[in-house]
């Protein structure tokens, strides 16, 4: 069940219905309403994987009591890596085992050993990845003391697999999301509309930017050999705003339909094509990712507090295990090995922090500089998205040295039966929308909410891609 | 809660303001537009008067020669269309019945399409935005499974088929932006690709014994004094399940078979399709075979 669904647009309405009028007395009830809400959602892709959903949930609800529980460092010790080895135990074997044994295979293959992986025949459950992050960040804050167990199975489990955030983030953390099912949700009319404001540009982002650019992103890089100069530079450009567009727009409706049922998710964007570095770009772009990787990877391994190869190190691990995260194939390391190349020099030079502050621009030359930082920004964004998205890290790098040595400018007719270049004035009203509101959450709310609404609906209906129908990319991750 | 309501039941009503005003608004583009596609062409079109009509898929579209008809002075037009199948053929003939065209023989190729009763989706999509302007088109689609939702959801068709009916096509139909498809009479020829696939496997296919729609079509002209003229058009030499030709006249006897008039992969663009050399030598065999020109 997709969030741009029919049965999504059936599900909500009847969850919503049951919720406040229905389950509204307690919180307990609220809460058991969302779980059962839940579990039926996640069943809606394949019901089997409920089991380990509810294991997972299960094995960081019982470890976390342990942890606090335990009276002795060792016992602690003991339940806090049976937790992780555990976590991370269906996460490797669901989703990099395949990997791993085959990049072995081929390396043993490549030094003259012959040798054929043993392959599980096993899909990737969908959500692993961010319901063991929920469960690791709760094990981990347990264990170093930073929260209290939760001894309520149904708030605990509604933490984990609360619907809006369990396929595809946000990644939220215990500290954040349990204090608010712990108490009971009363209606509140505004943050309610600012929940349907905000589904409906997550709507727009995905149905009308991002599947509208995947098919000519697909129509490029999978042709990308017959692709001119000016071809290739658009298909990054417009991946660039698929998966921006996709994600975004993910997040945007899980923040919406959250907002609808009393709750505050953390927010995942933050406009991140108008960063000014790549910094900036990486507090801007999947924050709850980056924040947990900062808080639970970076910060553990000493951050940047250390010396010069310790900072070094630290910058890579993160980069490239966060690469890692989005998928068993080395173009994804290689996307990671990229941004810390891009991030590097800034934490070197103790300018990664310089451009804190909101974008505010006159007719000078300092607003000139910002703007061709931005630019700049988005073209590091954009090499790495080559790779990010092309099958192989040969054909990225074939991709790129294409863009330089065609040298042919002209337009191209598509795969996809249209001219390159036809959904540039729609980018750039998308862009130019985003830019002006960049200081709020989403461009609908405010005044003439309601005429800015319709003419999002009438967006999403005319200008829409639907035919070609696509799932979210990260439900893959 | 029950501002709420209000404010939801507002956002719903504006959607389906939206749709239906979109709706109507397309609606009236695609009731414009002549020339963008054979199919627009012939709903917006009047009588006409034609000794040749050509109907069939893209073997049609690319093997008659309207020209060489016109040529031998027989009024002719190629109503094929690329991708289409039989469940469009049928209806576009029942749109030039409606329209009182006088039509003196429709050739129709029927050859890998009887094995088919489905529509083509991208080319029965085109018939669409005419649905509530047509009683033919609406009875036609009937039967099909999503019926209910293209003809009684305001805007619904569009949205499900709007890489064909979508604003971008509804843009082009507004500014009656001209395509190719109606050059030529209507026929494309086809150039000899050196890397073209000379290969085909059909052998899993077989043709129905009762098609709906080629029986439809053999209906009408029958009904309307036509004279139906069913040809087998050729494929290339290396095709496996050869015998599918001989099955559809074992169903069809009255389907002419020319299947192997023309098998030299030079005269072929692709395994199922002539060049333009090809078609015109195959357009002249059926010029001399049916009216002895």
């Amino acid at each position: 069940m997709f969030f741009n669904s029919l049965a999504f647009a059936i599900f909500l309405p009847t969850v919503f219905f049951l919720y406040w009028f229905v389950f509204n007395k307690t919180k307990s009830a609220q809460n058991a309403l969302l779980i059962i809400a839940s579990y039926y959602f996640y069943s809606c892709w394949d019901w089997r994987f409920l089991f380990l959903l509810v294991f997972s949930t299960f094995l960081d609800y019982y470890t976390g009591i342990q942890i606090e529980k335990g009276k002795s460092e060792k016992s602690r010790k003991f339940w806090f890596w049976l937790s992780i080895i555990v976590n991370l135990g269906f996460l490797g074997m669901f989703k990099y085992y395949n990997f791993f044994a085959s990049s072995f295979s081929d390396l043993l293959n490549s030094i003259g050993i012959k040798a054929s992986p043993i392959l599980l025949e096993v899909i990737l459950p969908v959500g692993i990845s961010f319901y063991t992050f929920h469960g690791l960040s709760y094990v981990i804050d347990i264990y170093y003391k930073r929260i209290k167990a939760e001894y309520n199975f149904v708030d605990y489990s509604l933490f984990v697999s609360y619907f809006p955030l369990l396929v595809a983030g946000p990644i939220e953390r215990a500290t954040h999301l349990l204090p608010e099912i712990k108490v009971k949700r009363e209606f509140d009319l505004e943050k309610a509309k600012e929940g349907i404001c905000q589904i409906i540009w997550g709507l727009v982002k995905k149905i009308v930017i991002a599947d509208t650019c995947a098919t000519y992103a697909n129509a490029i890089f999978d042709n990308y050999t017959s692709m001119n100069s000016f071809s290739l530079i658009l298909g990054a450009v417009y991946f660039a705003f698929q998966i921006y567009g996709d994600f975004s727009g993910y997040s945007d409706i899980a923040l919406g339909v959250s907002k609808l049922f009393g709750l505050d998710l953390l927010r995942n964007f933050n406009y991140p094509y108008f960063s000014r570095d790549i910094a900036e770009f990486w507090r801007r772009w999947h924050i709850s990712l980056s924040s947990w990787f900062r808080d639970y990877l970076y910060i553990p391994l000493g951050g940047s507090k250390g010396g010069l190869w310790m900072k070094i190190r630290n910058t890579f691990i993160i980069f490239i295990i966060s690469g890692f995260w989005h998928g068993a194939n080395w173009t994804y390391v290689a996307w990671g090995f990229i941004n810390a190349v891009y991030f590097l020099p800034l934490l070197l030079s103790n300018s990664n922090r310089n451009n804190m502050d909101d974008i505010r621009l006159k007719f000078d030359f300092d607003s000139a500089k910002v703007m061709m930082s931005i630019l700049y920004t988005f073209l590091l964004t954009c090499i790495a998205w080559v790779f990010f998205r092309a099958r192989t890290i040969t054909d990225a790098v074939e991709y790129l040295k294409r863009i330089i040595v065609n040298k042919d400018f002209s337009f191209q007719y598509l795969d996809n039966e249209r001219y390159s270049y036809e959904i540039l004035l729609m980018i750039g009203v998308f862009v130019l929308i985003e830019w002006n509101n960049r200081t709020k959450l989403e461009p609908l709310s405010g005044k003439r909410s309601m005429l800015k609404i319709a003419l999002a609906i009438t967006a999403v209906i005319a200008f829409g891609t639907f035919s070609d129908y696509k799932e979210f990319i990260y439900f893959q991750f | 809660m029950k501002q709420f309501l209000i404010y939801i039941t507002k956002v719903l009503l504006i959607t389906i303001l939206i749709a239906i005003v979109l709706d109507g608004l397309y609606t009236y583009v695609f009731l414009q537009s002549k020339n963008r596609g054979k199919i627009e062409d012939v709903f917006n079109s009047k009588t006409r008067n034609y000794d040749v009509v050509i109907l069939g898929s893209s073997r049609a579209n690319n093997h008659f020669d309207a020209q060489m008809f016109q040529d031998n002075g027989l009024k002719a037009f190629n109503f094929g269309m690329s991708g289409g199948h039989l469940f469009e053929a049928s209806l576009l003939l029942k749109l030039m019945v409606e329209r009182k065209y006088e039509i003196k023989n429709v050739i129709l190729e029927a050859d890998l399409n009887l094995a088919s009763q489905h529509e083509a989706e991208g080319i029965s999509a085109l018939f669409l935005p005419y649905i509530h302007n047509s009683k033919i088109i609406k009875n036609h689609f009937a039967g099909k499974e999503n019926f209910n939702e293209l003809y009684y959801i305001p805007f619904y068709r569009y949205i499900k088929y709007e890489t064909k009916i979508g604003c971008r096509e509804t843009f082009f139909a507004a500014i009656h932006k001209k395509t190719n498809q109606l050059d030529n009479l209507g026929y494309r020829g086809l150039e000899r690709h050196k890397n073209a696939n000379m290969k085909n496997n059909i052998a899993k296919l077989n043709p129905l014994p009762h098609n709906k729609y080629y029986e439809e079509i053999k209906n009408i002209c029958k009904a309307n004094n036509i004279n139906f003229i069913a040809v087998m058009t050729p494929m290339c030499e290396n095709v496996v399940g050869m015998n599918y030709f001989d099955k559809v006249k074992k169903s069809y006897p009255e389907i002419h078979n020319y299947e192997n008039v023309i098998v030299e992969d030079k005269y072929f663009s692709s395994c199922g399709h002539m060049n333009d050399t090809g078609s015109k030598m195959f357009t002249a065999k059926i010029l001399k075979n049916f009216f002895k020109k």
